[in-house]
């Protein structure tokens, strides 16, 4: 098996769109969290917070290749002209069947979405709607735009396991490049916030919906006080590259990646399944060849929902014991879906290249049933080597990745 | 009162200039929509909705569009159709 290495990240988030904003505001314990204007306005909508990305230079994309991108699609190369551009990768290169392209998302482009249905449903008539608006919301949104706008011809392809589509995306890659199939895949997710993603989890009772009136408050992971997920935005994308082309072209090597897995917990579609966790973290240390004490640190799922974070903690603690520093991202940045996974995984890398981990933040009263690990309560100076990052998703879909850095 | 054949032709290229982001001084009447001003058949598909927006008029089912090829041929098109659906 050929070894994998990322050598380039990319990220637009709440907290700026790069990848030093997105780290440096954590490390600041700055929240992206907002009032949502105008969220009110749907009856029903109990949760009027979200972590919002701004959308800007936009047109510095040529209108041909912007007008089949909605706003996740902008994103998303944004994201991989940044990723592209840490590597050291030329366009140019990117015309080789070696090099691909796997971004997922939760929804396809929402706002898109939503426009079609406006146009075409009330009226049953076509006749205004565009042809751009196909390429604006299907489910591969964000990676066909990627890919056509910089001219990718290897395996192109959209994840889609909501909040794992990311991590499912990085995983797929990862073995693509293992199997000799690709040399260099441009990995992550992206996700575009919208009034319909958040009611998608307000009427399962998933989001937050207590702090309304003090954003920056909430998402809690793992708190006393926890209420449920905050939606964010953006797009995550890391450059995985086989190792010996990486060093060979004196590449950055932000860390190797060695561990994989993603595996359903077969039964409740929103439940969250300690055993299923706990399988998917065994199975990808298992993979990269690590006992648990070889970890030094675990970026937790950690959405703040009651029952998801209970569940990780307690797979976590059967795994780790109460060893491992345990974090999550969630409140600074809330969840950004399909995207999360890589924004918090590049989180991870700036975490091992500074040697720091960043605590979790709005976590002030560690809750009763999320006891037994050891969260990270302040950022401190710490050396870490080997992380995990965990991602789990509605359908009782886990997906697992180890890195290391070299 | 109805627009002014001036008024509507200039509507017609400021529906080019805003929707498809094209300098002002290249949509000159001659201008080719598609060897001119480098719009695709995709971008046509657009055009079409933005004048039937713009307009309130029919396009989309309508076949004389294949005739159109510049700009001029574009204004005369909608002037005709606006004259058609002031007729009926």
């Amino acid at each position: 098996m050929r070894r994998v290495v990322i050598s380039g990240v990319g990220a637009i988030s709440g907290l700026g769109n790069d990848v030093a904003a997105l780290v440096d505001g954590i490390a600041a314990d700055r929240s992206a969290v907002r009032r949502m204007e105008g969220w009110e306005a749907y009856r029903g909508l109990r949760s009027l917070v979200g972590a919002p990305a701004r959308l800007e230079n936009e047109k510095d994309i040529p209108r041909k290749a912007r007008r089949s991108m909605g706003r996740m699609g902008i994103f998303a190369v944004q994201a991989s002209e940044q990723a592209l551009a840490a590597a050291g990768i030329e366009r140019a290169e990117l015309g080789s069947t070696r090099v691909g392209c796997i971004i997922g998302s939760t929804m396809p482009g929402a706002e898109a979405l939503c426009e079609t249905f406006e146009i075409m449903l009330p009226t049953k008539d076509l006749s205004l709607l565009t042809a751009m608006k196909f390429f604006q919301c299907v489910s591969h949104t964000a990676s066909m735009n990627v890919a056509s706008y910089l001219g990718i011809k290897g395996c192109v392809m959209a994840t889609s396991a909501a909040c794992a589509s990311a991590a499912q995306a990085i995983g797929t890659g990862y073995d693509l490049i293992r199997l000799g199939r690709q040399d260099v895949v441009l990995c992550g997710g992206a996700e575009e916030l919208h009034p319909t993603v958040t009611a998608s989890f307000d009427i399962l009772f998933a989001t937050s919906t207590s702090f309304n009136a003090a954003p920056d408050r909430t998402p809690r992971p793992f708190d006393r006080e926890r209420d449920g997920l905050v939606c964010g935005e953006g797009c995550g994308i890391v450059v995985l590259e086989e190792y010996e082309r990486a060093v060979r072209r004196g590449a950055p090597i932000y860390a190797e990646l060695i561990g994989y897995d993603t595996a359903g917990s077969g039964e409740h579609v929103s439940q969250s399944n300690t055993d299923g966790i706990e399988g998917c973290m065994r199975a990808a240390l298992a993979q990269a060849g690590l006992q648990p004490d070889d970890v030094d640190y675990v970026n937790a799922h950690g959405t703040a929902t009651r029952d998801g974070d209970a569940a990780e903690c307690a797979a976590i603690a059967r795994v780790f014991g109460d060893r491992v520093p345990v974090s999550s991202l969630k409140g600074h940045m809330g969840h950004t879906l399909g995207a999360s996974g890589a924004l918090e995984l590049i989180v991870c890398l700036a975490m091992m290249e500074r040697g720091r981990v960043f605590a979790t933040r709005n976590l002030e009263n560690v809750a009763d049933d999320c006891t037994g690990v050891q969260h990270v309560r302040e950022s401190a100076a710490r050396e870490l080597r080997t992380i995990v990052k965990n991602c789990f998703a509605f359908g009782g879909i886990n997906a697992v990745l180890v890195c290391r850095r070299l | 009162m109805g627009q002014t054949d001036e008024r509507i032709a200039e509507m017609v290229v400021e529906v080019l200039e805003d929707d498809f982001e094209l300098e002002r001084e290249r949509i000159v009447p001659e201008a080719h929509l598609f060897d001119d001003l480098e719009l695709d058949s995709l971008d046509i598909v657009d055009l079409v909705v933005a004048m039937q927006v713009k307009f309130g008029v029919q396009i989309r089912e309508d076949e004389r569009i294949v005739e159109v090829r510049t700009v001029a041929d574009l204004q005369r098109f909608i002037l005709l159709l606006k004259r058609e659906s002031e007729a009926t």
